[in-house]
């Protein structure tokens, strides 16, 4: 096991930030956690990668606890925080050479492995570049390339594409996979859904520092919503009309959306006939809808 | 032992060179400005005031002074570094958090900041050294062992510094430490003039301040004559450079990792 949690606790002054967590991430996996802002997620992740220490509860790394041996664990891990925090006086190759210096990394070691991770994350023309000087994406994928400088067995990212064009996000997701096929596992936080959906085989659904459920994207959605839904964009008075004819079939309200979920996509062929001017997406369920169902309002019927 | 001075390894000094790198690529920025206020010192003491006061305690002016200015330089440029510097590489530039999550600590990032603001105090007072030199002010050759004491000077201011750095919520309460402790120290360690002119009292206070004893050790350097009591200030400037770095590595533990 890379990472076993037990009834872990962290509590900061009075204000408690992860309840009673367990969870097991196996290697060369990916493992996601996922939840609304102040869920828990960035402090269960810093627990891992020892900045934050546990108020109770146990938590090894590669076996190791993390109060007793942080420097053992944090050598063999990657950390991709949530803000990029590059030297910006540094230039491109310098941040990662330096970053290699705190590993006690060997000079000609650093220097071939900046290279490749440079070539990797597409950034070798940019090596000279200061920080401030490169587009948002590069620096983003600078960061992940830092993190791997030490050739960490565990990658623990923090919502790693938040903020950034799709462009970037599909090179950083090609890029996450490739490394999960090399054998490294990948501890993720992130809001997007799909980002969870595509690249973790385990998801931690977590809401007000307390675990809600955890499974696989596919048996997440088999649990808890049907797998087909109906989704209209209308304004807010069709919205009521729309909830007051078709009522009996289980839907959802958000804003001025409404979800209509079914076991098949014949129950909305009334829905679609009924209102053939609204904005409607028939779709299978996805993991976006199970996290609204958890974490947001209750699917009434 | 985890948060202490004894849990530090020598992965301190990666911390301390990679300010050094960023030192290097600023350098245009970092020497003249840092050295303009000493040299206005000596134009002012040596020139304006100096021609106004006879000799102090057997010496010209600018040869009593020269001491205080090399000082100053050292003290102020360490305190600079590790009060606005560590506090915007802290929590500005996230550049702390970044080291602990490798496997330097907490407590190395904390004592390779101390000793990187230690080394800008060296080389100020190394830079204000040759100037002192080149004017003619310096007449004797133990003079040129000054940057070390001043490397153990800037060491301890260093070291205050970083515990009130990883004490603060907000950089703007280092204005109540210049202005209460820093300008006070500067000025009131017997670096312009003897504190023997303070009442008793005030000179007590101003020799519990180790900078009033590393301004004595480096004057009785200068001016080749015996310290005021050499080993008891220098047990008490060791000392107290010993116990604020410990002080200042555990507190930043203590602000790093919660």
């Amino acid at each position: 096991m890379i990472i076993e949690a037990r009834s872990l606790h962290k509590r900061f002054h009075d204000v408690v930030a992860v309840e009673s967590i367990d969870f097991d991430v196996v290697p060369g996996r990916c493992y996601g956690l996922v939840g609304p802002n102040g869920a828990g997620k960035t402090t269960t992740m810093k627990m891992v990668y020892c900045i934050v220490t546990p108020t109770s509860g146990e938590l090894t790394v590669f076996g190791m606890d993390v109060r007793q041996s942080p420097r053992e664990i944090k050598a063999r891990l990657g950390v991709v925080p949530q803000d990029n925090n590059l030297d910006p006086d540094l230039t491109v190759c310098q941040n990662l050479l330096t970053h290699a210096s705190y590993f006690g990394l060997p000079r000609e070691v650093a220097n071939r492995r900046s290279d490749e991770l440079l070539a990797f994350m597409h950034l070798s023309d940019r090596a000279r570049a200061r920080v401030p000087d490169i587009s948002g994406g590069m620096r983003r994928r600078l960061v992940l390339a830092r993190s791997l400088m030490n050739d960490p067995e565990l990658l623990i990212l923090d919502e790693p594409t938040t903020g950034l064009d799709p462009q970037v996000r599909h090179l950083i997701w090609d890029r996450l996979l490739e490394l999960k096929e090399r054998g490294i596992t990948l501890l993720i936080t992130t809001h997007y859904m799909d980002e969870a959906q595509k690249l973790c085989d385990e998801v931690l659904i977590m809401d007000e520092a307390r675990a809600v459920d955890v499974g696989s994207p596919a048996q997440l959605i088999r649990k808890h919503v049907p797998p087909y839904v109906m989704e209209l964009r209308t304004d807010r008075k069709s919205a009521s009309d729309i909830r007051q004819r078709f009522g009996q079939l289980e839907h959802q309200v958000s804003g001025q959306n409404l979800y209509f979920y079914g076991d098949t996509p014949g129950l909305f062929d009334e829905v679609i006939a009924a209102l053939p001017e609204a904005q409607r997406i028939l779709r299978p369920a996805s993991l976006e809808d199970v996290f609204l169902k958890l974490t947001g309002r209750e699917i009434k019927h | 032992m985890k948060d202490g001075l004894f849990s530090v390894t020598p992965a301190f000094l990666t911390v301390w060179r990679r300010n050094a790198q960023v030192f290097m690529a600023l350098l245009k920025f970092n020497i003249l400005p840092a050295l303009a206020e000493p040299l206005l010192y000596i134009f002012v003491f040596g020139l304006g005031i100096g021609s106004y006061i006879n000799d102090i305690e057997g010496v010209p002016y600018i040869e009593f002074v020269a001491a205080g200015i090399l000082g100053s330089a050292a003290i102020m440029q360490a305190t600079f570094e590790c009060t606005y510097g560590s506090f915007f590489r802290m929590s500005i530039q996230g550049t702390f958090e970044g080291i602990i999550s490798t496997p330097v600590s907490a407590t190395e990032v904390g004592l390779g900041e101390i000793a990187w603001g230690a080394t800008r105090g060296f080389v100020n007072a190394s830079l204000v050294l040759l100037v002192l030199l080149f004017i003619g002010v310096l007449h004797h050759w133990q003079v040129l062992f000054i940057p070390f004491l001043m490397f153990v000077a800037a060491f301890n201011f260093a070291a205050v510094a970083v515990l009130v750095t990883s004490r603060i919520a907000q950089m703007e309460y280092f204005r109540f430490y210049f202005a209460g402790f820093i300008l006070p120290a500067q000025f009131m360690c017997g670096t312009f003039f003897p504190i023997s002119r303070f009442p008793e009292a005030v000179q007590l206070l101003a020799w519990a301040i180790p900078f009033t004893s590393f301004i004595d050790i480096a004057r009785s350097m200068m001016l080749d004559r015996p310290a005021a009591a050499l080993l008891p200030e220098a047990v008490w400037v060791l000392a107290s450079t010993l116990i604020f770095t410990e002080l200042a590595v555990r507190s930043m533990y203590r602000r790093l990792v919660r």
